[in-house]
């Protein structure tokens, strides 16, 4: 393993495709604009030329140039045509390699490698990319990190590692998925949107005996095709998502959670059992009522702007009541089971202020405008006190030993469970209304990539929030209750 | 709620803020100028105008001398053996606690307004946020800077 190699030639193609694809526009814009004359057109399209070839020199011979090896406990990379660099990356620094197949790395069986550290590059890339490798070889980089950061001998890998699958995508849960996905918040408020404004502008009664006038008008056409559009966008959407997680499997090895995911481009990722800061389960508006849920878990460190490697979807769709069945093995340090305190009733109230602050400008101006037809939106009130109402069902908060449970909703309801240990600090605050009524907002932060995330819950009694207060105090907390 | 952090930050930072309060008045009385000023000049209805007038007056008091004074009364903060704890705001009462144990790095931090009054804002940085005191005089910002670091680096936990 030791002396320096390059990647499969592969790489110098998918380098070179790469910066054309970053190039595309400037080029065209050259080809179209710059044409002008007969001579000049010909001197444009010899500099395109060269300007080419020289892409193509500069892609093979920056190929030539990268070599990696491993050496030392150190992954070391050295490239550069000019300047030449090396990069060498301690095993510990290394937190995840993530292992992808694209379409032209799968003919050749090879695997793109991104190795990411704790330290983000800044610009949110990965600290070191093997674009093209084979497979082999990057499982024999994966055994030498895990045993180096182990202190083991390398030759002392375990033959049978202790795999177990935790999860495998079925067809009809993926189906669910893509078709249950954002996609359908889309869909379904363009329909709403139509209806409305069928109802503001022209009353259903008369539009039925106008039927044909109407249809004339070309309204009811355009809506349709307006309405073909979304679903259009919906279908694409629906067919991205099946793509993108089809074959979703989430296994444990060892210490890591590994998920494979994708249709023609393979994904892999590792979290490590030791950087979960905290786990999610989602339930949004559509999946609720089917009793399905989304179980995400947040995760330290990944590059900074990377989204998908802070906060990872763990179980994409589940039934609600099997989580705590499948994950309890595998996540000993999380109580699942715990029961979870209702904010009080009088916070009901301020629930639904907040709601109505939503509804009531828009109420207030439909009613300027339209007169009498704008008390139609008085609906939209209906609408928010409605969901006013299940934010207030769906706050709560429950306390283990070592654990805290918050469970919030802003329009999709989320459970987060979070250990004492990870979360980085936790506020609470209190306004005057709040503070006449006895109530108070909790949020608590942990670490999620680079930044922040976590749960927060507005309006439980005041005497809940002063016992998460001091579950959290690690100075005698007792003795500051009274 | 529960009993109040002790340490008040230093009454200098009340003339601070309302030095920064008269500068942000200054600006309001300049627009609010501008438009009772455009308002002689094209007949606006006094109402408007006597409006104007009035929230001119109430935004100068509360930037120069309300909000200055609450927000000082509130602010404390407390930084014992394995935690830190701090308490603000105005209508809004907001407590943090941040353990030792997850404290990253302690900054200082000094404006040249804080700078002429010998003030410097303590930024205590864990993991996933980023905390302030403000105000605190040059001392004990550094007193304070240097402690916590001191008691950050002897719990080690995992993060």
């Amino acid at each position: 393993m030791s002396s320096p190699k390059r990647m499969h030639p592969i790489a110098a193609l998918l380098n070179i495709l790469q910066h054309l694809k970053e190039l595309f526009i400037p080029i065209l814009l050259l080809l179209f604009f710059g044409n002008r004359g007969e001579s000049e057109g010909m001197l444009y399209l010899i500099a395109v030329g060269v300007g080419l070839v020289l892409f193509l020199v500069s892609g093979f011979l920056s190929w030539y140039r990268f070599t990696y090896r491993v050496e030392e406990n150190e992954l070391r990379i050295e490239h550069g045509l000019l300047v030449r660099k090396k990069r060498y990356i301690p095993f510990e620094r290394i937190q995840s390699l993530d292992v992808s197949e694209g379409i032209l790395q799968r003919p050749f069986g090879l695997v793109k490698v991104k190795v990411e550290t704790a330290a983000g590059s800044g610009n949110g890339e990965a600290e070191a990319v093997l674009t093209a490798i084979k497979k082999a070889e990057a499982n024999a980089i994966h055994d030498l990190i895990v045993s180096a950061k182990r202190g083991s001998n390398p030759n002392e890998v375990e033959a049978f590692p202790d795999e177990s699958v935790i999860y495998k995508m079925t067809m009809p849960d993926l189906l669910l998925l893509a078709s249950t996905s954002g996609g359908v918040g889309v869909i379904l408020s363009a329909n709403l949107a139509i209806v409305f404004q069928f109802e503001e502008f022209i009353p259903y009664e008369r539009v039925f005996q106008e039927m044909e006038q109407f249809i004339s008008n070309g309204i009811m056409f355009i809506s349709f095709v307006v309405f073909l559009g979304f679903f259009f966008v919906w279908l694409l959407a629906v067919i991205g998502t099946m793509l993108k997680y089809a074959n979703f499997t989430l296994r444990k090895v060892e210490d890591d959670f590994i998920i494979t995911r994708g249709l023609f481009e393979k994904r892999q990722f590792t979290i490590p059992l030791k950087r979960i800061q905290a786990i999610r389960i989602s339930e949004n508006i559509v999946r609720q009522p089917l009793g399905m849920a989304t179980v995400y878990v947040e995760s330290a460190g990944g590059s900074s702007s990377n989204e998908e490697s802070s906060k990872v979807l763990f179980l994409p769709i589940i039934k609600r009541h099997n989580i705590t069945q499948l994950l309890e093995p595998y996540l000993e340090d999380y109580e699942w089971n715990s029961k979870l305190s209702p904010a009080p009733p009088q916070a009901l109230v301020r629930y639904l202020i907040r709601g109505a602050l939503v509804s009531l400008p828009v109420i207030v101006v439909m009613v300027y405008l339209f007169q009498i037809w704008g008390l139609l939106s008085l609906g939209l009130l209906a609408v928010t006190s409605l969901w006013a109402y299940l934010q207030f069902k769906a706050a709560g908060w429950s306390l283990e030993q070592n654990m805290v449970t918050l469970r919030y909703r802003l329009i999709i309801k989320n459970t987060v469970y979070m250990r004492k240990n990870n979360v980085q600090s936790l506020s609470v605050k209190q306004s005057l209304f709040q503070k006449k009524k006895r109530l108070a907002t909790v949020e608590a932060v942990v670490k999620s990539g680079q930044g922040g995330s976590g749960g927060k819950v507005l309006d439980l009694h005041e005497k809940d929030i002063a016992i998460i207060y001091n579950w959290y105090s690690r100075e005698n907390s007792t003795v500051r209750m009274e | 709620m529960f009993p109040e952090p002790q340490t008040r930050i230093s009454q200098r930072a009340l003339v601070v803020w309302r030095i920064s309060g008269s500068i942000s008045t200054l600006f309001v009385f300049l627009i609010g100028g501008g438009f009772i000023t455009l308002g002689i000049l094209f007949n606006w209805p006094l109402m408007i105008m006597v409006a104007i007038g009035i929230f001119m007056l109430v935004y100068a008091w509360l930037a120069v001398f309300f909000l200055p004074m609450m927000r000082w009364k509130r602010w404390r903060y407390e930084v014992r053996e394995q935690e830190i704890e701090l308490q603000r705001g105005v209508f809004i009462i907001k407590r943090t606690l941040i353990p030792m144990v997850r404290v990253q790095h302690v900054d200082t931090q000094q404006g040249p307004l804080l700078r002429k009054y010998g003030l410097s804002t303590v930024m205590i940085s864990t993991a996933a946020t980023v905390h302030e005191i403000p105000a605190l005089e040059g001392v004990e910002a550094e007193r304070l800077r240097q402690s916590i670091s001191r008691l950050a680096r002897v719990a080690d936990e995992d993060v």
